[in-house]
């Protein structure tokens, strides 16, 4: 007997070509999405598939031709021990160890293999479980990897979800005997093409539709960014309510907090203590203790009357902030603008100061954060164990006075040799004697002063305090000894609360806070200590600035030149310009004496990252994904710090085994890069590698031409292509620029919207369908096919009527059970149907007619019987309508002996 | 015309056999078909008085074989263990006037046979009655006697647990074209039936004759011609087919076994008055049909079972679209 040509061999024959099959290969592609997220797993993807394969067909023959658990078993302990025995004739430990591990992989995904087999063979459901397995295994290698947008888990889930599909299709068919005759196996060949045209219409519908949506996202993600920008001009004042700043100096946005471009004396607060980023800052005194420094996000130059706000301008005379989106700076690329130290106006006590400051993802990641009159920047990167805290980082080097100082802006403090420095401060800026030096133009902008009842009043108290006074300094000390004045019981007169606006009405004009403040409640936080010397000063002719960022701590010694930000230290703060000393920070706000808040703790800082010797702004050619290996072509470079632009393009081999990928910040696998990325390759100064000398008076493209090759790679950053485009354009447009990212919000809104589209459609299938058969009615184009769709209409209505046919026939049915309820004559009907479906008979025009009566008298039977709410609510019962289609069962088969 | 012939036998019928319709109307579909019923039941449920009644109802009283009076001949049987083969057959005998053995007719050669109590009889009896059924006709010796066209035979049995009966071999049971049961009457016709136990026991004399020998000949051939839809016939097929490919039937249904399926779904529409076969017909004759032709593994499959694939291709051909004509 040939044993191949049985027919039950065959069968399985078959089963493996259209079960066993497909499930290796959705393994085939598990595997692959796991083996890009788990290094440990990276021991040949072929031969983890096929050891897969082999428990699964061996378990699926097995269990086909009915073997018990014994055999399983069996078989499975034969294989163990064959296994120990080669490890133990193994010679090396090493090999040992490593055939171990290999093993121990292999023989996982082997029982994973048999216990599949014997699931699809034995349970009819079994792929639910399979589908719920890959799922899961697809989704934890999702989640491991970088940047979740929707496509790209539509992407990776898309074959499991197609699998489950296909077994859900073939489920019903594996049961009974497949035809092997192709004329024959008509139901199966059906099922497949049916299925091959769902699932590509599937994908036609998801491409459309979600592209439809992450267009809308992006849409929307822009428009807020254009937001974003608007509120240079004006009144975010009241949009903040609710944030939860400690000074209601911050807007929240996509990208974290970030201080207001308009300061508003407000009378809300609220506080927080999110860390908003650490810095190294390398000012320290001639003793060696360190020298903190304010940090300024911007200076808010212009006061508007009309909105009674410190706002931003563009025309401000020598502006000298700093306009750089560090966020849209390559890595490791640095920008610099010379032009500031001109703008700053300041000759005297000045030095270069060198700061990193590294950015939580609370912080508006698009702003320069650092001590006054910055001139350059450069991105670097975050060691890999602090990219939990901080998310980007940049070094800054700042043109600082020496006569500014974090301890002293303000007033005196306990400690002697501050005072002393104080002093000595003072003492030096005395030699400022009047502003007739200063360009006219800059002296009227920054000491412009709105006219008003209130505003005077402001001034005349202004001079009332510098009446003895002439020097600018006197006077910006006058102020400060007034807020610190106390009163004839010792107690100082003006308080620092957060509650300012609590005895006065909130909507009252801000200029009528300010007053209120100087003159009744002499109570407020920092903006009003700002504005109300602002005032001052400008009144009294001192070129003053509103000045917003964060105040500096200085809370323990332990590492030296390390600051931390937490929400609640954004302040708001004056400037004054002194000529030739520039602008220096003068802060009155009066010290919280009521209440302390605890010292948070200074965190950990990070480590500093290691120095690259060669920096690649380049375009990956070709990717070997196995081999980790790539082709990139680059015309600039950044050569042991020195940036280069190449007068020709170069493509070189890129080693990227032990290569760190970067995307968005966050690490991704090497299997992101795709060619035409735009890639920002790094390679660090390393004892093992040959760097090659910077060789003076030979151009770079012949340096570059003695390059190592391949040249390898620590970090890749990775940017998208558009991103690249516009960079290379220098737009300055840095919020459009930014990539958009699908959040898990929008996904689990999509998905909620897709759920909701589905629910209404299953709730509504029901009446939807009857809407199909009464259409199928009146298109029917003869008496007979007119008959037929009656016939069916008829059925389905009596059955959502409550009247359901069990496993009677239909003549029977309208016999026994729709006649005796409803006054149809169904049965005749029925007669008169099978007449024209069995005897080959043309229906003659009163039966016709008699087609069309019982169709008339259908609808308004069953609502005479059993009213109109309860038809259309029985249309409403999914489950109903789902037995309709359900072959006809009755629980027990009893039939009459006859 | 037929239809009131048909009607006036069922009718006639029931004057006798009280709430008992659709049986009668099973018996008289193996009439029309030109096969055999053998009836199973217990002891007294009014099989014999059945088979009498339909016999008296088509021939006037005991006639003789092709008498002139248009009757038919009616035979009843008592089937007992000592029975022989000659009994019913016949044999020869010698005659003295020709000097030579001449065969006498048994009471075989008649239309309509009441094989009364068929499974007491011998194994080697009833294969006797095989050839008849099976053939219409009958050997004797070397000499082969044919039968009328119109033979029919309703036989009864007591079910084959009961004691002193030899079970029909599974080749004879095929050759029936139908077996059915009685069954007991429900509380009111058996109400009646006491009431009026006189009157029916009376009955056999008033039974009339209201069918002739070239009716039922006619009404034979109408049955051949009632029209059955292709489609019927692949369900018929696949419900054959069915039968053999299931888990739980040992033997299914031959092929003689859906011959006289079709023959018995054309004369059972006759019966109801139509001149074509329809998807509840298959289910209607399905049981009495096909059923006694099977071995089942187990008693529940033997209720289950048949019914099961029968259902599913009703149902298929319920939810078919009228086909179009070629």
């Amino acid at each position: 007997m040939n044993w191949f040509k049985e027919e039950r061999f065959k069968q399985l024959m078959l089963r493996f070509g259209l079960v066993v099959l497909p499930t290796i290969l959705i393994a085939y592609v598990t595997l692959r999405f796991l083996n890009f997220s788990y290094t440990s797993l990276s021991t040949g993807l072929v031969n983890q598939t096929i050891y897969f394969s082999c428990g699964l067909l061996v378990a699926y023959a097995l269990y086909y031709f009915g073997a018990r658990w014994i055999v399983s078993l069996i078989v499975l302990w034969l294989v163990y021990v064959l296994i120990e025995k080669i490890i133990n004739r193994l010679p090396g430990e090493f090999d040992v160890f490593y055939t171990t591990a290999r093993f121990q992989l292999y023989s996982t995904l082997f029982i994973f293999g048999w216990v599949f087999g014997l699931l699809l063979v034995r349970i009819r459901w079994a792929y639910l479980v399979l589908f719920g397995v890959l799922t899961a295994a697809t989704l934890v290698s999702i989640s491991d990897t970088v940047d979740v947008s929707l496509s790209y888990i539509l992407l990776h889930l898309a074959p499991v979800v197609v699998y489950g599909l296909y077994m859900l299709f073939l489920s019903p068919i594996l049961t009974e005997r497949i035809e092997i005759d192709v004329k024959k196996s008509r139901n199966l060949l059906f099922r497949v093409t049916l299925f091959v045209l769902l699932v590509l219409f599937a994908l036609f519908i998801t491409d459309r539709l979600l592209r439809g949506e992450v267009k809308a996202v992006e849409k929307e993600l822009a428009a807020r960014g254009a937001k974003g920008d608007k509120n240079g001009g004006g009144n975010s004042g009241k949009k903040n309510e609710g944030y939860d700043d400690r000074y209601g100096l911050m807007d929240k946005t996509d990208d974290g907090y970030r201080l207001k471009d308009t300061m508003r004396v407000n009378s809300k607060m609220s506080q927080s203590d999110k860390l908003m980023f650490c810095s190294k800052l390398d000012n320290y005194f001639p003793d060696g203790s360190p020298a903190p420094l304010y940090f300024v996000y911007h200076y808010l130059t212009r006061y508007d009357p009309v909105k009674e706000s410190f706002t931003r301008d563009v025309n401000v005379p020598s502006n000298d902030e700093f306009e750089v989106d560090p966020a849209n700076l390559p890595m490791y690329y640095s920008f610099t603008d010379t032009s500031i130290f001109r703008k700053s106006k300041a000759t005297k006590f000045r030095k270069i100061v060198e700061a990193q400051v590294y950015l939580s993802e609370n912080t508006w990641k698009h702003a320069v954060l650092s001590p006054s009159n910055v001139f350059s920047i450069q991105t670097i990167p975050v060691e890999k164990d602090f990219q939990k805290t901080f998310l980007s980082a940049y070094k800054i080097y700042t043109y600082a006075s020496e006569l500014n100082n974090a301890y002293f802006v303000y007033n005196i403090s306990a400690n002697p040799v501050l005072e002393k420095i104080q002093e000595q401060r003072t003492k030096e800026l005395q030699a400022v004697k009047d502003y007739h030096t200063v360009d006219k133009e800059f002296f009227d902008y920054y000491t412009q002063y709105p006219t008003g009842t209130i505003y005077d009043s402001i001034a005349k108290l202004a001079l009332r305090l510098t009446a003895t006074s002439s020097k600018p300094v006197d006077k910006v000390l006058a102020v400060r000894d007034f807020f610190l004045k106390r009163n004839e019981n010792g107690k100082r007169i003006f308080r620092y609360t957060l509650k300012a606006g609590a005895i006065d009405d909130p909507n009252i004009p801000s200029s009528k806070m300010l007053y209120d403040f100087l003159f009744k409640t002499h109570a407020g936080y920092c903006t009003y200590y700002a504005g109300a010397s602002l005032f001052m000063l400008r009144a009294l002719g001192v070129p003053t600035r509103f000045t917003t960022g964060f105040a500096t701590i200085n809370r323990s010694d332990k590492n030296k030149g390390w600051y931390w930000f937490y929400a609640s230290q954004a302040h708001a703060w004056t400037q004054v310009y002194f000529p030739e000393y520039g602008w220096l920070d003068f802060d009155m706000t009066i010290g919280n004496e009521d209440q302390q808040g605890a010292p948070k703790p200074d965190g950990t800082p990070p480590l500093p990252p290691p120095e690259p010797w060669l920096v690649l702004n380049a375009k990956a050619e070709s990717v070997a994904v196995q081999k980790k290996q790539m082709e990139a072509s680059f015309s600039e470079l950044i050569f042991l710090n020195t940036p280069y632009r190449l007068n020709k393009t170069f493509t070189r081999p890129i080693d990227a085994s032990l290569c760190r990928v970067v995307y968005n910040k966050r690490d991704t696998t090497f299997a992101a890069i795709n060619p035409g990325d735009s890639l920002i390759i790094v390679s660090y100064k390393d004892e093992a590698k040959k760097i090659p000398k910077p060789q003076p008076g030979v151009s770079i493209e012949t340096q570059v031409e003695g390059f190592p090759s391949p040249i390898i790679a620590d970090e890749i950053h990775i940017h998208k292509k558009e991103k690249n485009k516009k960079e290379k354009d220098g737009s300055s447009n840095v919020s459009k620029t930014e990539e958009k990212k699908i959040t898990w919000q929008e996904i689990a809104w999509l998905a909620a919207k897709i759920m909701a589209g589905l629910v209404a459609f299953v709730l509504l299938f029901p009446i939807l369908y009857l809407i199909y058969r009464m259409l199928r009615i009146a298109f029917a184009h003869n008496p007979t096919s007119k008959a037929d769709q009656v016939y069916r209409a008829a059925l389905y209505r009596f059955h959502m009527a409550g009247i359901e046919r069990e496993t009677e026939t239909p003549l029977e049915y309208a016999q026994t059970k729709v006649d005796p309820m409803l006054s149809t004559h169904f049965e005749r009907f029925m007669r008169m149907y099978l007449r024209l479906k069995y005897a080959n008979a043309i229906p003659q025009s009163e039966e016709a007619e008699e087609i069309n009566r019982f169709a008339s008298s259908v609808g308004p039977s069953i609502r005479k019987r059993i009213g109109i709410f309860k038809t259309l609510f029985n249309y409403v019962n999914i489950l109903k309508a789902l037995r309709y289609f359900q072959q006809p069962q009755k629980s027990d088969y009893e039939t009459p002996t006859l | 015309m037929n239809n009131g012939k048909l009607k006036s036998l069922t009718d006639n019928i029931e004057t006798i056999i009280r709430g008992k319709s659709q049986e009668i109307k099973y018996v008289v579909t193996a009439l029309l078909a030109r096969g055999h019923i053998l009836l199973e039941d217990n002891p007294g449920a009014g099989k014999t008085v059945l088979a009498k009644t339909l016999a008296q109802s088509i021939s006037q009283g005991t006639v003789e074989f092709h008498s002139a009076n248009g009757g038919v001949a009616f035979k009843r049987i008592q089937f007992t263990p000592d029975l022989l083969p000659m009994d019913l057959i016949g044999s020869h005998i010698y005659d003295e006037t020709k000097k030579d053995f001449v065969f006498k007719k048994g009471p075989l050669f008649t239309h309509v046979l009441l094989a009364d109590e068929i499974n007491r009889a011998s194994p080697k009896v009833q294969s006797a009655l095989l050839e008849c059924m099976a053939e219409n006709q009958i050997t004797a010796g070397e000499s082969t006697f044919p039968l009328d066209q119109f033979f029919f035979t309703i036989a009864t049995q007591n079910p084959i647990e009961m004691e002193g009966t030899y079970p029909l071999p599974a080749a004879q049971l095929d050759r029936f074209f139908m077996k059915i049961s009685l069954g007991y009457v429900n509380e009111e016709v058996e109400f009646d039936i006491y009431s009026n136990y006189l009157a029916i026991n009376n009955g056999k004399e008033t039974i009339k004759q209201v069918l002739t020998y070239n009716d039922v000949i006619q009404l034979q051939q109408e049955a051949e011609k009632v029209y059955v839809h292709p489609e019927l016939l692949k369900g018929i097929v696949k419900i054959v087919n069915g039968t053999r490919s299931h888990q739980e039937i040992a033997l299914g249904c031959s092929t003689r076994g859906g011959i006289t399926f079709i023959k018995c779904l054309k004369a059972w529409a006759l019966v109801n008055q139509r001149d074509y076969v329809i998807e509840d017909d298959l289910r209607s004759l399905a049981q009495p049909a096909l059923h006694h032709r099977m071995i089942f593994r187990n008693r529940e499959a033997s209720k289950t079972a048949l019914q099961q694939i029968v259902d599913a291709e009703v149902n298929r051909l319920a939810k078919m679209s009228i086909q179009s004509k070629k």
